[in-house]
């Protein structure tokens, strides 16, 4: 893998390079306390993107599948009906986007132009999309009470899926390349090389970065194993599911979640939109059917579905890839505190005691 | 499917017929506008399904009837919800969208050889008709082929032309039930859930090699799984399609998805045996 340094000073004029070239850049700013989002960056605003910021609550997910997406344009005149597909192929790059993130994308490449169907909106979206990634360093800043991405292994280095990745090294960053256009940018005059000294100083900085996190190890491949064994307690899913609030909270700031509902709206009189729109497992109408039917009623058996879908070996499996990546968010939005980690937690203690009854019997 | 296709979008298909069947339950016969569309749809197995579109209203997943060795393509529907109730307000000549066939079907040719049971209880019978209309189109592939169909009353009896053929047709056997006569209809025929048609005198289902054919509401499944089990069937003997709330059918949208399944691309059809690990209800 290639690497070069850049000056901190200069770090911001990769974001101008990649805005001459014709991205459209979306890099992470900062508001008002802890709010913090993902926006387009224009001359205005330039000079106030954020290097270190906590990770914003609603995920870059929604530049490969946005929040609510058209699929399809539907006219319908004298008796005729033309169904005209409408594509959006920006060419955009994401500046500064968090190593979890990052595996968030991955995971949605696999799930949605995997197996035996491609979804050709989500591959148009993601064919010009380029993923600059920043390294999370600031313990301050950057790492939250809820990230538990060194669990997931996602972080806080990504080692692979972005283009070119920076991390702070003080007065100077190191940038790595992941692919031949990352390559390319570092060829750029504001790039020099770098010594030995500036690799031990990354290992360095990471090593310490790394006693930072709160959640350095957890149970998260001890739940993968229990929740695939089935050795899970009824009881414990009741549990879970009495604190779930059946917000969907969870689903709509994961950067790995992948459900969508499908709607249709009048735009015009003879016009008709189909658009999609993220969904959740934890809502009641996710698996209701016409006529009242629903197979899945008791909210413990919806929140068990978000657990299961992420943590079953046999998905891991079906993906090549874990619809978790640690970010926390789920963690940090969730009034009922059934996040991912104390989930986890709560699936390691039920494990337990299964296995003290079964010691005992 | 090419990969560059996309998999979202529906075919202009165009309404000729429209057969009332029973209460709340009409057949609309189809066709794609484009030709070829119509050719490569024809390729479908007996069990897949299909989505439907109603622009305006939204798309629902439809069992196909028909058999593949038939000439006409067509839904069964019963008025459930807002998609279906304003798909029954179709007039011929009117567009709607279709897009599939999906999901895995009934693999048919795994069968030869075998005798067949078909086990229908009120509306199930639609995704059944596509199988029984292929085994008899194939007769000479089968061994005994038997149909067993209840339904609540007399008047609620599905494709009673197909019936009458099946009950006379040489080769087969198909016996109907209802739960209550009605006053409308004469009915002499036999009163009881589906299951009491197994106990018939010269109604013995066949057991070894046999595959049990079962599809109806949950509670008239749960019985009738029981009978079969009852009777000597081993699980993975016994086949069924499973319905779910739906919105991609291409395993992309995550509504349908059962434990490890995804009802859409690993079904609608399952085994007893596989039905049983789901871990769901159903």
């Amino acid at each position: 893998m290639k690497a070069r340094i850049i000056d901190r000073a200069d770090v911001l004029k990769i974001v101008d390079h990649l805005r001459q070239q014709g991205y459209e850049v979306i890099a992470p700013f900062s508001g008002r306390g802890r709010d913090t989002f993902f926006e387009a960056v224009t001359d205005e605003n330039r000079t106030h993107i954020q290097i270190h910021l906590p990770n914003p609550y609603y995920p870059p997910k929604r530049f490969v599948i946005p929040h609510i997406e058209r699929l399809l344009k539907i006219r319908k005149s004298n008796g005729e009906m033309l169904i005209e597909p409408t594509y959006d192929q920006p060419k955009r790059a994401i500046f500064g986007i968090r190593s979890c993130d990052l595996a968030g994308i991955s995971h949605l490449d696999r799930f949605y132009l995997g197996r035996d169907f491609r979804d050709i909106y989500y591959e148009k979206r993601r064919k010009n999309l380029l993923l600059v990634n920043i390294v999370c360093t600031d313990p301050d800043q950057d790492i939250n009470q809820e990230c538990f991405c060194m669990c997931a292994d996602t972080g806080p280095a990504a080692r692979e899926h972005f283009d070119l990745q920076l991390m702070d090294l003080g007065d100077e960053f190191i940038a790595v390349a992941g692919t031949s256009t990352g390559e390319e940018m570092l060829t750029h005059a504001m790039f020099r090389k770098g010594t030995n000294a500036h690799k031990e100083k990354r290992c360095a900085i990471l090593n310490e970065v790394r006693k930072h996190f709160k959640t350095t190890t957890s149970w998260f491949s001890a739940a993968v194993r229990y929740v695939s064994q089935g050795k899970v307690l009824d009881k414990t899913w009741e549990e879970v599911g009495n604190r779930c609030l059946e917000c969907g909270g969870c689903s709509n700031v994961c950067p790995a979640c992948t459900c969508f509902t499908v709607s249709d709206r009048q735009v015009g009189t003879d016009e008709i939109e189909r658009v999609r729109m993220w969904d959740a497992c934890a809502l009641a109408g996710f698996t209701r059917m016409a006529g009242g039917h629903n197979p899945r009623q008791a909210v413990h058996d919806r929140r068990n579905r978000r657990f299961f879908r992420k943590l079953a070996h046999y998905f891991i499996q079906r993906e090549l890839s874990m619809a978790c990546v640690g970010c926390g968010r789920c963690a940090a939005v969730c009034h009922g505190d059934v996040g991912m980690p104390s989930v986890v937690e709560m699936i390691r203690r039920s494990a337990t005691e299964i296995d003290a009854h079964e010691a005992n019997r | 499917m090419k990969p560059t296709d996309n998999i979202y979008l529906p075919k202009t298909a165009i309404l000729d017929q429209v057969i009332d069947e029973i209460a709340e339950v009409k057949t609309f016969y189809w066709h794609f506008e484009d030709e070829a569309e119509q050719k490569a749809f024809k390729r479908f197995r007996p069990g897949q399904f299909a989505q439907v579109s109603l622009f305006g209203v939204g798309e629902f997943p439809a069992s196909l009837p028909p058999s593949p060795t038939e000439d006409e393509t067509f839904f069964t529907i019963r008025t459930v919800g807002s998609c279906t109730a304003a798909f029954h307000q179709l007039k011929p000549g009117d567009k709607f969208g279709v897009r599939g066939p999906y999901g895995n079907g009934f693999h048919m040719e795994e069968y030869y050889g075998k005798n067949l049971v078909f086990v229908a209880g009120g509306i199930g019978l639609i995704p059944l008709r596509s199988c029984i209309v292929y085994a008899l189109k194939h007769r000479d592939k089968y061994k005994h082929v038997r149909i067993y169909y209840g339904s609540k009353t007399p008047k609620d009896l599905l494709y009673t032309t197909n019936l009458r053929e099946w009950e006379v047709a040489a080769g087969i056997e198909c016996r109907l039930t209802v739960d209550r006569p009605c006053e409308t209809e004469v009915w002499t025929g036999n009163i009881g859930v589906v299951g009491s048609l197994f106990k018939q005198p010269g109604g013995q289902v066949p057991v070894d090699n046999t595959v049990a054919f079962v599809c109806g509401p949950p509670i008239m499944f749960r019985f009738v799984i029981k009978d079969l089990l009852a009777l000597g069937f081993q699980e993975h003997n016994i086949v069924s399609t499973l319905e779910r709330y739906m919105k991609c059918g291409v395993g992309k949208c995550g509504h349908c998805c059962i434990g490890v399944a995804y009802v859409c691309t690993d079904g609608p059809v399952f085994t007893y045996e596989q039905i049983k690990k789901l871990g769901e209800n159903i």
